[in-house]
């Protein structure tokens, strides 16, 4: 099977050659960025950087997918804040907000801009798309992502304000998310014409660890709903932390698959939604992947797997420094499964 | 003189607003308190900081969430900067001073603001260097107020990286300086690594831990007021 085709039974329920091994959030690895010779502030600038950068993951360790963008200011750049890339350094840093559009309760009725799939880096982000299928001829998949509309609205004001006026005026934060909602499925729609093969929404801002499951079905689900139904393309819901108060109401968003990380018990999910749900997860990308030996590797894809996880997925983006040795192992854990 | 039955209401009134999230009636019993003659201490401890703790239980049980713990800081600040003034310096032997901010790549600042909240609580000068702040200026800063603490904050895997230099600068200039870090993806094993003195893992981890600083502070004034 070619890792399109394994991606692809995985979300039609059907049986693959092995377990699929992909994400739907960022994975550049530095690895890939050496060999390249770029620079992780410049890849996001540039769109034959970025495709070259994201197909790099699958051509070094044949994992099954190529995911661009590699940051999280998308969306609210199209709406008009301002990032920083943090040029001045060579460390790595992922870009950020550097000036929010929205101040004060005020001015939460922000009209969006129009043709806001245009703006900032969407087009930028298309492209490279474009590109990294041209690159991997079809045989990897080439995935995106956009964020969920309270972690977008947590990126365009104050989350500190966000978190408590959902709590003391939810019909002005109710406002505010149906815009955004309307945002992030304009510049979905857009990902899905550059020729996505599958899409996650990120509303990790929206975790059990911040938000009471009982705020969650009411402020949160109506509008992931409104989302889901608008995909066409396989879709997945990505929220981090503890997750198991909600994966009934994640499923419940409509998405074909559910991602979550490695709080989430997932023998307990498994117990909940049956057999044929499709649960994507949950290793930790960063205390096992990165700072792990490959023997801790091993052992923590293993156990995902044993425990139900229908595809081996990190619970975060991959950080980049991962050792080649440990992406190697996992990659090696999931060849030598045995089901 | 308020007698000690009159005592009790108003603490009891203070603790209540920061449960209930009221800043109004946290600023109107602190008010009250200074008035009828109760030390400011006392309204400070006895009342807001007993609350606090009771959010943090409720907090523990998921019976409240982030939002409610915003609302209930901000009782609790409003109720602090009315008695803060009158505040008479307790010689607890840990007064001290902090530098707290979140490393550079990180915007995300709510764990460090709860855990600040503590600090101020605790009458430590806390010089909040805020998000985002580029890890050299951690360095400078304590070596520019000498600081007996710096609470390094990242909430993400991504940035918390950066924070190894820091520890491996701060340890090299100043042995003595204790070093703290908090954020999601932090962990003790990630705290020895590094050279750490204390992590928390995340927002109730670093509320919990605050919450026990200042209830041992609360019983070190009790100690040294029955002696």
């Amino acid at each position: 099977m070619t890792a399109k085709e394994r991606v692809a039974s995985v979300f039609a329920g059907e049986k693959t050659d092995r377990p699929a091994c992909f994400s739907g959030l960022g994975n550049v690895t530095t690895a890939g960025l050496e060999k390249l010779g770029y620079k992780f502030a410049e890849v996001h600038l540039d769109s034959r950087q970025m495709a070259e950068a994201a197909v790099s993951t699958p051509k070094l360790f044949g994992f099954d997918c190529a995911v661009v963008p590699f940051d999280l200011c998308v969306e609210a750049e199209a709406i008009g804040c301002e990032i920083n890339t943090y040029a001045h350094t060579e460390d790595l840093f992922y870009p950020t907000i550097k000036e929010k559009v929205i101040h004060s309760e005020d001015e939460m009725d922000l009209s969006m801009p129009a043709d806001v799939a245009e703006k900032g880096r969407v087009p930028l982000v298309c492209e490279a798309i474009g590109l990294a299928k041209e690159e991997l001829k079809g045989e990897v998949p080439v995935g995106s992502y956009v964020l969920g509309p309270f972690t977008l609205a947590g990126q365009i004001m104050e989350l500190n304000d966000l978190l408590k006026l959902s709590f003391k005026k939810p019909d002005k934060v109710e406002a505010l998310l149906d815009k955004l909602a309307d945002v992030i499925i304009a510049v979905l729609k857009r990902y899905e014409k550059a020729g996505i093969d599958y899409l996650t929404v990120r509303e990790m801002g929206a975790t059990s660890d911040v938000l009471s499951p009982r705020i969650f079905k009411k402020l949160i689900l109506p509008n992931l709903k409104k989302i889901f139904a608008e995909i066409t393309v396989p879709s997945v819901n990505h929220i981090c932390g503890k997750t198991n108060p909600i994966v009934g109401a994640m499923v419940e968003a409509g998405a074909d698959a559910i991602s979550v990380d490695q709080r989430n018990e997932i023998i307990k999910t498994r117990e909940e939604l049956g057999p044929d749900a499709l649960v994507f997860g949950n290793y930790d990308p960063f205390n096992v992947l990165v700072s792990g030996t490959p023997e801790l590797v091993e052992q923590t894809i293993n156990k995902c797997l044993d425990d139900g996880v229908s595809a081996v997925w990190p619970g975060c983006d991959i950080w980049p420094t991962v050792p080649p040795r440990n992406f190697e192992a996992m990659m090696d854990a999931v060849r030598n499964y045995a089901r | 003189m308020a007698t000690e039955e009159r005592k009790q209401e108003i603490l009891e009134n203070l603790k209540n607003a920061v449960i209930e999230y009221d800043e109004d009636t946290a600023r109107e019993w602190a008010q009250i308190a200074l008035d009828e003659g109760l030390k400011a201490n006392d309204a400070i401890f006895d009342g807001l900081v007993t609350g606090m703790e009771e959010v943090g239980r409720l907090f523990e049980e998921e019976e409240y969430f982030v939002p409610e713990l915003l609302m209930c800081a901000d009782a609790l600040y409003a109720g602090l900067d009315i008695l803060r003034p009158h505040v008479e310096q307790l010689d607890l032997g840990v007064r001290g001073s902090v530098v707290i901010g979140t490393v550079e790549g990180d915007v995300h600042d709510i764990g460090k603001n709860i855990v600040k909240m503590m600090f101020d609580v605790a009458g430590f000068t806390v010089y909040d260097l805020g998000r985002d702040v580029p890890l050299d200026k951690f360095v400078e800063e304590q070596l520019r107020t000498d600081s007996d603490l710096v609470c390094l904050s990242a909430m993400m895997t991504t940035t918390m990286s950066g924070m190894e230099k820091v520890i491996h600068d701060l340890k090299e200039k100043n042995p003595d300086c204790i070093i703290m870090i908090g954020g999601a993806p932090a962990s003790q094993d990630i705290a020895d690594k590094w050279g750490a003195d204390g992590y928390a893992a995340d927002a109730s981890n670093a509320l919990k831990d605050a919450i026990d600083m200042v209830s041992s502070l609360k019983r070190l004034k009790q100690e040294a007021e029955a002696e």
